[in-house]
């Protein structure tokens, strides 16, 4: 096996490389509020599209007897109360 | 943070072009190659001010750059994979025509069968064969023990040689 290396490089690409690695530290010292922003954009969509998806959900499914009675009774209401709401129906 | 920028600095003149061909043997292509360098150099930069000298520097990039070049090629497996390219395929893909590649025919199929071996033993093979490394100084790189590296190589050698008995 021939240890040649079969490869080259453009004219003058070592020289350009070192150039364009030595800027690394000043591009990745400046500050940048893209990402930042990005980033709170996303959440608060993410948000919305929750609370979108959780107030639908709710409002488009009805409540069944049994939620409805323990909504009752955790709420206090009296038996007296639904007597009166069930005679006014 | 300007004695930092100073050490950078002297780290890409010193050892951009080493580096250079470390990971273009690993990848054949100079597209790759370059893109690696970039992603290489910014790791360091990164991680430079944690550098504590607890290995040399030649270790310490060698690593980072072995690494991100491993990374690299099992990405190009799976995006492979995923669009269903055989592994022989992707082979093929790295010696196709390059304007930077300069070899005979004998050599393009040396890269073809380098280009076919599992990440880590192509990682060996390229380290041994093309840039003379000890054992020693890969285990200090890849934290592999030297005798998994011996056997990792003598396995990749084989499959070279057989590949390329098979190709005449």
């Amino acid at each position: 096996m021939n240890k040649k290396l079969p490869y080259s490089v453009p004219p003058g690409y070592f020289d350009s490389l070192k150039s364009q690695l030595s800027g690394i530290p000043e591009s990745k010292s400046r500050f940048s509020f893209v990402p930042y922003f990005a980033l709170a954009v996303s959440f608060a969509l993410l948000v919305m599209l929750g609370n979108f998806i959780l107030t639908k959900s709710t409002a488009s499914q009805p409540a069944s007897d049994q939620e409805i009675i323990e909504y009752l009774i955790d709420s206090g209401t009296t038996l007296a109360q639904l007597e009166s709401a069930v005679n006014n129906y | 943070m300007q004695e930092l920028e100073k050490y950078f600095n002297q780290l890409v003149n010193k050892y951009s072009e080493p580096l250079y061909w470390h990971v273009r043997t690993m990848v054949g292509s100079h597209e790759d190659a370059d893109d690696l360098l970039q992603d290489i150099f910014t790791k360091a930069w990164k991680a430079l001010p944690s550098f504590r000298g607890d290995s040399d520097v030649f270790t310490w990039l060698w690593r980072i750059a072995t690494n991100e070049t491993l990374s690299h090629l099992r990405k190009a497996r799976v995006r492979a994979a995923l669009s269903f390219t055989r592994i022989d395929d992707e082979a093929e893909r790295v010696s196709d025509p390059d304007p930077y590649f300069d070899g005979n025919a004998a050599m393009k199929n040396l890269r073809k069968a380098i280009a076919s071996l599992p990440d880590k033993q192509r990682m060996v093979f390229s380290m041994r064969y093309y840039e003379d490394l000890s054992y020693e100084q890969i285990s200090g790189i890849t934290g592999t023990s030297v005798g998994a590296l011996k056997a990792s190589y003598h396995i990749a050698y084989e499959k070279v040689k057989q590949l390329l008995l098979d190709s005449d």
